[in-house]
């Protein structure tokens, strides 16, 4: 309201160029806002950073002793010992043996946290993989042929996106105990890639329909065939789109959790479903929790700020171009 | 398709082969589907909203083939 | 449009092909543009077709019988619309859809409000606001499930940051503050996640919206002498509306189908308080493991999505003419 204000009072001052009382008045606004949105994260870190005793103290510790007890207990399995078994114990091996001891414990193996995180990449880059390369390949059908039917395929395809995920999970949990793909990195990966697929093949074809066909047609004049001129002259120019389309993919594919917690239970279980399941002893061990998720979000972050010229592309499926 | 001469003045199909009056039409009963769905008053309406709904999807699938 | 162009392309091609006989132009000259097109569309279109739209019918299928997943050698029976009536009354699942009502219309009515707010303040173009968007952005890219999780320890009455800050703000003990655990809160102790997580999202298409209004019609207003006020609900909102509308629909069809975040919050309860439709329906397929009821549950919520779809395909379509 302010900039309103201001700028009908000063009629030389157009509305399109805000006074700088308002500016200064919006960015405190949008800094508290981002700055109140940012404590849950700021709190993850925090914790993982907390020795147990510490993050479950009250009031909520602001100021602590950093401990590297979370990420400790995050990759190992620990066994309560007695301190006389501890005492006579070598001296330690390194800082996860000798933090584990302090609270009469010695590590008796990883924990499972390694194996699901390496699921979860395997199945997000090899469901990116082959989402973004169906996705090109269709896309430019769609971008440069006369395909029958074409509104009704992409809307097709763009409506199998929209799917409630456990309505689909009832036939695809049959389906996949049938063909043996339950909790397997292979289905998993297959199912991200038919979700993540339509979202691909929206947003490519937007960034194909961008590239001018004069550039494929040269190509053609110049002893070309269609497929090459596919290959030499469409993907280089699409390259940027084709990477912010992965890193989408990737996003979504690392996140998901609704057919994760539901097909998948040992071998081929995700990230998101087993960081909730991490417990010490009586209940919930919250460091390790928080160091999980910080690990997990990690890379999230790093493409959020990567990505954010297209992000708004991504979110409205090509549609909106900035 | 082909044959478009010059555009009427009055339109030539009556408003139900229209596209934009029936697609109106079939979001709006589409909404009328999800207020029965989500309304806490009458089982008997959320019992029909499921009908409703699926009267309105197909009707859009349908019309949004009709020309403008 | 297309079609001329592809006998143009053609044309071109076999103009090339014989100025320039090389080859390996020749080589793949045979493929015409219209079996490229189809190589090209065909693997997408047959992924999908195997992992949702083969998985669709047959859930279609399964709601007509009496299939349990978790005896699969019982006698299947065709029970025709049995499954449907008894979704269709019962007291149960219809409580359920008005606890989704309740989630979906409170999240989109703070995330629409307070995202376009937040859209209007950073629209005002002060100093560092890209920074301070990318930042505001980044809790929409994280897993509502991984982070979701997290929440349970923020909203923990006795030792979480949320209960502290609330009573710190608001003189109440934090052991009153059971956003969980209490009937009345824990409906919105979700509410608040997904605001937190997706105002970003409505936030930025908002934005978009804003960009879109071209300065001369401001300009024009305020030659006109508008008030500022009157520009706002005359030119603003009618402008970005088709934007709003965009993001309005997309969170509907997301928060309709909600399933991780609540899952992980509070499971659906205490009781079945926030029990939404898609945990409804989890517990009714894959703990109950009535497979042929819930899969007419499930086809009820895929109509219910699809038909919200095509209206946001329709308003996608009008934004994209922008």
């Amino acid at each position: 309201m302010s900039s309103a204000k201001t700028s009908s009072v000063t009629a030389a001052h157009s509305v399109v160029e805000p006074s700088p009382a308002s500016r200064r008045i919006a960015g405190a606004l949008v800094i508290l806002y981002a700055l109140v949105t940012l404590v849950p994260l700021a709190w993850i870190f925090l914790t993982s950073i907390k020795s147990p005793p510490d993050s479950i103290s009250y009031p909520p510790k602001i100021l602590f002793t950093p401990s590297l007890e979370g990420y400790c207990n995050l990759f190992t399995t620990r066994t309560r010992q007695t301190p006389d078994y501890i005492a006579a114990l070598p001296p330690p091996s390194g800082v996860c043996d000798a933090v584990t001891r302090e609270r009469n414990m010695v590590i008796a193996g990883p924990s499972n946290f390694l194996p699901r995180f390496t699921n979860s990449l395997i199945i997000a880059f090899g469901s990116t993989f082959l989402a973004v390369s169906l996705g090109t390949l269709a896309a430019y059908g769609f971008s440069r042929f006369k395909v029958p039917l074409a509104d009704d395929l992409l809307f097709f395809i763009l409506s199998t996106r929209m799917m409630p995920p456990i309505a689909v999970a009832i036939p695809i949990y049959l389906m996949y105990r049938q063909l043996g793909l339950s909790d397997t990195a292979l289905g998993m990966m297959l199912l991200y890639t038919a979700v993540n697929v339509s979202l691909a093949v929206w947003l490519l074809k937007g960034f194909i329909d961008e590239i001018p066909r004069e550039y494929e047609e040269a190509a053609m004049i110049d002893g070309y065939t269609r497929l090459q001129a596919f290959f030499k002259v469409v993907l280089p120019q699409a390259t940027t789109g084709i990477a912010a389309t992965a890193i989408f993919c990737l996003i979504f594919a690392w996140n998901e959790y609704a057919f994760a917690s539901l097909l998948t239970s040992g071998s081929a279980q995700t990230a998101p479903p087993f960081i909730p399941t991490i417990i010490g002893e009586g209940g919930q061990d919250w460091p390790a929790v928080a160091a999980g998720t910080t690990i997990f979000l990690v890379p999230i972050l790093v493409f959020t700020i990567l990505l954010r010229k297209q992000l708004l592309r991504g979110i409205t499926f090509g549609a909106v171009r900035k | 398709m082909t044959d478009h001469t010059l555009a009427p003045k009055k339109p030539r199909r009556p408003f139900f082969l229209r596209r934009g009056p029936m697609e109106a039409l079939a979001v709006a009963l589409i909404a009328l589907g999800f207020l029965m769905l989500f309304q806490p008053f009458a089982l008997v309406l959320y019992t029909y909203s499921f009908i409703t709904l699926l009267a309105g999807t197909l009707m859009f699938t349908i019309v949004s083939k009709f020309p403008e | 449009m297309t079609a001329s162009h592809d006998t143009f392309s053609d044309k071109m091609a076999d103009a090339a092909v014989r100025a320039t006989p090389e080859p390996l132009a020749t080589r793949v000259r045979g493929l015409s543009d219209r079996a490229i097109a189809w190589l090209f569309i065909a693997p997408t279109i047959a992924l999908l077709l195997a992992i949702n739209i083969f998985p669709l019918f047959w859930a279609i299928w399964l709601s007509f019988t009496n299939f349990r997943a978790n005896r699969p050698n019982a006698a299947v029976r065709n029970v025709g619309l049995d499954n449907y009536s008894r979704i269709l009354n019962d007291p149960d699942i219809w409580a359920s859809m008005q606890t989704t009502a309740h989630f979906v219309f409170w999240t989109i009515l703070l995330q629409t409000v307070i995202g376009f707010a937040l859209a209007w303040l950073i629209d005002r173009k002060f100093r560092g606001h890209a920074f301070w968007t990318t930042l505001i952005l980044i809790p929409m890219m994280l897993s509502p499930a991984v982070v979701g999780n997290f929440w349970r320890f923020l909203y923990e009455p006795q030792i979480g940051l949320f209960a502290y800050a609330v009573s710190f703000v608001s003189g109440i003990p934090t052991s009153d503050i059971q956003m969980l655990g209490n009937v009345h809160l824990a409906p919105w102790a979700i509410i608040i996640v997904d605001t937190w997580m997706w105002t970003p999202y409505v936030m930025l298409i908002c934005l978009a919206g804003l960009r879109s209004i071209p300065d001369y019609i401001y300009e024009a207003a305020e030659v006109d002498r508008a008030s500022p006020w009157r520009q706002f609900w005359s030119i603003t909102v009618p402008m970005a509306l088709p934007f709003i509308m965009l993001a309005v629909l997309f969170r509907g069809i997301e928060n309709f189908k909600m399933f991780d975040m609540v899952n992980l919050l509070t499971g659906g309860g205490p009781g079945s308080t926030t029990e939404v439709a898609s945990i409804a329906l989890k517990r009714d397929a894959f703990e109950a493991w009535a497979t042929g009821r819930s899969s007419a549950f499930a086809i009820v919520l895929f109509v219910a999505v699809f038909g919200l779809a095509n209206i946001y395909v329709k308003a996608l379509n009008k934004v994209k003419q922008r």
